[in-house]
């Protein structure tokens, strides 16, 4: 499944980069992770606990920074398994600076595996799409602190 | 596949039902269509469920003054064949037509589809454009809101955890006024890749008829249900001519991030949801008296 898209971060392009290298921050945005384990220089594992509708489920995974080019784009690299499927993901995020804050484009592709990709086609799109939403509305709220 | 291993309790009323819920641990049944499916897939796996359809006095559709009061445990069949919905609301009960198969709505909730808030269910493109609410208990509270703050995003709601859905209320409609629920269904499934409801009422003036008032409920579209405000604004005050409609219509995914999946793309939706605005639109004028 290819996902792309843009959110504008209200903070100047060398402070939304310094926050999306912060393994803090990006503990705080995930939906359901409450903190990464540094595992090597720029890798880190999580546990992320996932609710929607009355599905639910852990999942456990590994989040990798690559190819940084600060303070312009680097690379995101996510994968998790949990009983009821996995995911593996990869995309370039690309900061483009604007006066007042700073747009942030994303470019990636996401396999999905399992029971959830077999029986939830239907809802991928959509709960992939509302994932990333709270993701950059809590990076927002974490650039205004 | 059989589901994991769960509590089954089936509370004889709603107080007693509301403890069991308190401390947000426990799951609510209610015609289990949804959750009964994810249980046996083991995608959902609750420790705990309170079944609240045994609950007397949770079923109902009744006339309070302007408003009609349909109990949360009322099913799809009983919304469509309620006398009293088909007479005074027509559009909910049109819109409970069209949902899934005949099983589905012999056993499916209005209150059970709503807490669910499914991107693509029905019922939500008729409650947006009724302005219905929803009357919310916890074992604490209640309160009751605007279905448009109800719905906050994809499978998620304004429920806090213990809270049910108690009933929702919609308008007695205008004699005057035309409504219709249009949608392409998914063909396995039956959910809506596109469904509009629409309610759109007369007035005579001097120079002829105008539009004096539109309401456009959108599902299936985005990653929540909404009310496409800006076709109604362009569509009230007009003659509501066929042009005047594909005029209004053509805005109704302006602004909208589109869903996109192997049944429909983007850009596909959005022509569809266009195109059904168009019908739905043209329908509910030629019902207005």
């Amino acid at each position: 499944m290819k996902i792309s898209g843009s959110y504008t971060v209200p903070a100047n392009r060398e402070r939304t980069y310094q926050l999306l290298q912060d393994p803090a921050v990006l503990a705080k945005c995930m939906p359901g992770t409450d903190h990464l384990d540094r595992v090597a220089e720029d890798e880190y594992e999580m546990k992320m606990k996932m609710a929607i509708a009355s599905i639910g489920g852990l999942f456990i995974g590994k989040i990798r920074l690559a190819d940084q080019n600060p303070p312009e784009s680097f690379r995101l690299l996510v994968e998790g398994t949990g009983k009821i499927g996995f995911l593996k993901g990869e995309g370039l995020l690309n900061l483009i600076g604007q006066p007042q804050s700073t747009e942030v484009m994303y470019e990636g592709d996401v396999q999905v595996g399992g029971t959830i990709a077999s029986v939830g086609q239907r809802l991928l799109d959509t709960t992939s799409k509302m994932i990333i939403k709270k993701f950059f509305e809590k990076l927002a709220e974490a650039a205004i602190e | 596949m059989i589901a994991q291993n769960f509590e089954y309790s089936a509370p004889a009323n709603l107080s007693e039902a509301l403890k069991l819920l308190a401390d947000g641990e426990a799951k609510a049944l209610a015609g289990g269509m949804s959750l009964i499916p994810l249980m046996k897939l083991r995608l959902a796996t609750p420790g705990q469920l309170v079944d609240i359809g045994r609950i007397a006095g949770l079923s109902y559709v009744r006339q309070d003054g302007d408003a009609i009061r349909i109990g949360a445990t009322t099913t799809h069949y009983e919304v469509q064949s309620s006398g009293l919905l088909r007479a005074s609301c027509p559009l909910l009960a049109e819109t409970a037509d069209h949902i899934g198969d005949i099983q589905v709505r012999n056993r499916g909730t209005i209150g059970g589809s709503v807490a669910h808030a499914d991107p693509a269910a029905d019922y939500p493109a008729a409650l947006l454009a009724l302005e219905a609410r929803v009357v919310l208990v916890s074992a604490k509270a209640e309160r009751e809101m605007p279905i448009a703050d109800f719905f906050v995003d994809t499978f998620t709601t304004a429920l806090e955890p213990g809270e049910l859905i108690r009933e929702v209320v919609v308008p007695v409609e205008d004699k005057s006024a035309g409504t219709s629920y249009r949608k392409v269904a998914q063909p396995a499934s039956g959910f809506a890749i596109v469904g509009i409801a629409a309610r759109v009422r007369q007035s005579g003036g001097p120079s002829g008829k105008m539009i004096a008032f539109a309401r456009i409920g959108v599902t299936g579209l985005a990653g929540k249900p909404y009310r496409a405000i800006n076709v109604e604004q362009a569509l009230e005050g007009t003659a509501g001519s066929p042009a005047d409609i594909q005029k209004a219509a053509a805005l109704v995914a302006d602004g909208i991030e589109a869903n996109s999946d192997l049944h429909a793309s983007d850009a596909y939706r959005k022509h569809l949801a266009k195109v059904y605005t168009m019908r739905a639109l043209a329908v509910a004028s030629s019902r207005t008296a």
